[in-house]
């Protein structure tokens, strides 16, 4: 009978050794009608990994393409998925870094001078997969020697002379067809409009309509010639980027009489059209076409993130100088920009569609996000640092925030092509890192 | 005997804890885990105290002690919405539920009885770095129910009793804040103890020899943590809002349970019986956590839970080989009790189907050992916790085996 108890205790043992760990069931990861086996990605500093005002190496493993790569893995893409890193952390010297929470808002500092073996060309170390070309506009893929240093300063791109093949002949197109993809993704046209609306619409242009469509058109033409199937995403309104979001038009707070009253006194006591009163005011800001060159601004008009807000207390910016017109978007400049990003989303549907590509629709994606959104007990939104989506610049994401767009790519893809390409996992990814 | 008492006494101090239809474990007594769970009906030995105050007085010896332990290793794995690849899973410590029964008949009709058990217990542990740590890390809930009873047999088919129940209940919990610093996430620590009351009271009814049915109520037992710990770790741009030294009060109500149960003896030697366990978890309604110094980011918590109240149905039977060795076997299956909208990984309950085996075996006479061993499969299923938008396929899997002795005098 001892042998018995024995033989009972032996077989728990046994089990509990052995049958332990539940399995979950699932069907495997599958391509459907798509084929990942090369993956290329294009576009601009969104693609490239760009965060936190700069493009560092960090920023580059976090990079939404390098995400995607990896849930390819499981749907069949082979080999290594080269990114044109940088060496370190400091990119261009441009990176930011976030050192305090005061009640005044983020006190955000420069990262550190560049290591100038970023600038270096690490294109015989490749080829890469990651052309994502940040600054680049719709008309620079297709453009030869936009990587090429012998154009000199301001003729060509810095980021994409590291890495482009032939700097002379080179387009980031034709690098990208020479690496044969089976699998593209496409996320341009954001800089085509919001290179001029960071610069206040004081410098640089938004790009016409027809360059805009007919460089599109080219470049997804030319991608599906070679067989290759892709996909797009579109251009983010302006409203959901905390660049342009976060200075409030009427930031100056005084309440007190003696100030009040020397300021009315200064404007003519409301002969000028500006004035003053106790509690928030707005800014005064300069205004060329206005008769007197300046104005308060309106509460429908931006002030932008670049805004240097010390410069309100410190040089008396907004109340004894109007602030200076490139860190504003006034209502015509707005209108601009609006109908350029409803045109250009408009032209990237039709092209995608003639071209058989499915469209991320970012724009509707990131609204989505505006309005609150809860992930895995992590809430997100698009204001700026506590969001959790945007990085420290305002205009690029956290990792966290790019894993959220690699899955919006991975649920058009899989809706698209029938593929079940595993989703990743966005906890895995770091949001802001407060000090 | 001195030792035996240090023993058991050591064994208080290692808190035993479960899961399985919420945070409720059933492991009172070796023969009772060995058919499934029923007992109810039964009058096997002091551990009547627990499963029916009034099935104590049917107990024909002076004296009965019986005591042991359930050593139970339980996993939960959990992975990400389809398609997925990323899974994760738990790596629970050992729960060791426990008891300990004493009865003796004082007159031939009234019988005293003292209970000492782990009616409850959630032991958790998830990896530090999980998709789900925003919702928990780790877990652990103890709960040490000391019940006083007495049971009086009103004549030869109706016995009842009643036991007051004191209840002694910590809870260690862990989990990770979204507010990433240099060092990774914040987390959030709390830790408590409580005591509490309940009362637990049964009928027995034995018609005829070979029939027997009872039925038990337990109380629920609101365990309310009061200023307990609740450390926050946070980057130190953030340390205003979540200041140290701070505390919360909440409250965990642990549900109470009406049995009804009924056994047959087929002969002298076959005993088949059921039991049904309806058990009210609708009691845990959310969880609220009500800090003490409450912040702009840092308000009071109300989370819904949303429990349904769930019948557990039990089968069982033994068969007595001979003098000194009887055999059991049985099943249940324990539907879970959780809100599939507010399933959150901190209690992974599933709907449950158990099978159970068991064996005694006397080596002298008014001596048994008791050894039971009970498999639990959680079904896998896709669930949700809506608030947090946290969702994924859980399945959950129990191994307990348990050994114990039962002495009458």
């Amino acid at each position: 009978m001892k042998r018995m108890k024995f033989n009972i205790i032996i077989l728990a043992l046994a089990l509990l050794a052995f049958a332990c760990k539940p399995m979950i069931d699932v069907p495997a990861p599958s391509a459907g009608t798509a084929d990942f086996t090369t993956y290329v990605s294009l576009g601009n500093s969104l693609t490239a990994g760009y965060a936190d005002g700069d493009l560092s190496r960090s920023g580059q493993l976090n990079s939404y393409p390098s995400m995607l790569a990896t849930q390819f893995n499981y749907v069949g893409r082979k080999g290594d998925f080269k990114q044109p890193l940088m060496v370190d952390e400091t990119g261009f010297g441009n990176r930011l870094k976030f050192t305090a929470l005061t009640a005044a808002g983020p006190t955000i500092v420069s990262y550190g001078a560049a290591n100038p073996a970023n600038f270096a060309s690490i294109a015989s170390a490749g080829p890469y997969y990651n052309m994502g070309v940040p600054g680049a506009k719709s008309y620079h893929l297709p453009a030869v020697g936009y990587g090429n240093p012998a154009n000199g300063a301001g003729n060509y791109n810095p980021y994409y002379a590291r890495f482009a093949v032939t700097p002379a002949t080179s387009s980031v197109l034709s690098d990208a067809l020479a690496l044969h993809p089976t699998f593209y993704s496409l996320w341009i046209g954001n800089n085509d409009v919001l290179l001029y609306a960071i610069a206040g619409g004081s410098f640089d242009a938004i790009t016409p309509l027809a360059t805009f469509t007919a460089s599109v058109t080219a470049v997804v033409t030319a991608l599906k010639a070679t067989g290759a199937k892709g996909v797009m995403a579109n251009i983010p309104d302006i409203s959901s980027l905390p660049f342009f979001n976060t200075v409030p038009y009427n930031p100056l707070y005084i309440t007190d009489a003696a100030s009040l009253t020397a300021l009315n006194t200064a404007y003519g006591n409301g002969a000028l059209g500006i004035t003053f009163t106790s509690g928030y005011n707005r800014l005064v800001i300069a205004d060329p076409l206005d008769p007197m060159g300046m104005r308060q601004i309106k509460s429908t008009e931006l002030v932008l993130l670049s805004l240097p807000t010390d410069s309100l207390k410190l040089k008396g910016w907004g109340t004894q100088k109007p602030v200076p017109a490139k860190y504003i978007l006034d209502e015509t400049e707005l209108a601009n920009i609006r109908t350029a990003i409803t045109n250009f989303n408009a032209s990237l549907a039709t092209i995608a569609s003639a071209n058989n590509v499915p469209m991320i629709d970012m724009n509707a994606k990131l609204l989505q996000v505006k309005a609150g959104m809860v992930i895995s007990g992590m809430k997100f939104n698009t204001s700026f640092i506590s969001g959790g989506l945007f990085s420290l610049d305002g205009i690029h994401l956290t990792p966290r925030g790019y894993a959220i767009v690699s899955n919006y790519f991975i649920d058009g893809i899989n809706s698209y092509y029938k593929s079940t390409i595993p989703r990743v996992e966005i906890s895995g990814f770091r949001g802001i890192v407060f000090p | 005997m001195q030792k035996r008492i240090t023993s058991i006494l050591a064994l208080l101090f290692l808190a035993g804890s479960m899961l399985a239809g919420g945070p409720q474990v059933s492991l009172h007594g070796q023969k009772q885990i060995g058919m499934g769970l029923i007992g109810t009906s039964l009058s096997l030995d002091a551990s009547s105290a627990f499963y029916n105050p009034g099935a104590l007085a049917f107990l024909n010896q002076k004296t009965y002690i019986s005591f042991g332990i359930s050593p139970l290793r339980s996993f939960a794995v959990y992975r990400t919405a389809q398609p997925s690849v990323y899974e994760s899973r738990t790596h629970n410590p050992i729960g060791t539920p426990f008891y300990l029964y004493a009865s003796t008949q004082i007159t031939k009709k009234l019988t005293a009885a003292l209970a000492i058990n782990t009616p409850y217990g959630n032991s958790l542990k998830w990896d530090k770095n999980w998709a789900g740590r925003y919702e928990i890390q780790d877990l652990s809930l103890e709960c040490i129910t000391m019940q006083p009873t007495l049971s009086y047999k009103v004549n030869d088919w109706l016995g009842i009793g009643a036991g007051f129940v004191y209840a002694y209940g910590k809870v260690v919990l862990n989990k990770a804040l979204p507010l990433g610093g240099t060092n990774g996430d914040g987390t959030l620590g709390i830790e408590g103890s409580t005591t509490t009351t309940g009362f637990n009271i049964g009928v027995k009814i034995k018609p005829t020899k070979k029939l027997e049915f009872g039925i038990d109520y337990r109380s629920k037992l609101s365990m309310k943590l009061k200023d307990a710990k609740a450390d926050f770790v946070v980057p130190v741009s953030m340390s205003t809002s979540f200041p140290a030294g701070n505390t919360v009060n909440a409250e965990l109500p642990l549900a109470a349970n009406l049995d009804i149960g009924g056994s047959y003896w087929v002969d002298e030697k076959l005993m088949v019986g059921f039991s049904l366990n309806y058990v009210m978890w609708n009691v845990y309604d959310s969880l609220k956590f009500d800090f003490k110094t409450n912040t702009s980011q840092l308000p009071d918590v109300h989370s819904p839970r949303e429990y349904k109240s769930q019948m557990i149905y039990r089968i069982g039977g033994q068969y007595i080989l001979n003098t000194k060795v009887t055999l059991r076997a049985g099943a249940y299956y324990d539907p879970s009790p959780c809100n599939p909208n507010y399933f959150t990984p901190e209690t992974p309950s599933l709907n449950n189907t158990a099978f159970t085996c068991g064996l005694s075996y006397s080596p002298v006479k008014k001596v048994s050992i008791d050894l039971s061993f009970l498999y639990i499969q959680g079904a896998q299923k896709n669930l949700t916790f809506v608030p947090d938008n946290f969702s994924g396929t859980y399945k959950t899997r129990f191994f307990i085996p348990g050994i114990g002795v039962s002495i009458n005098l």
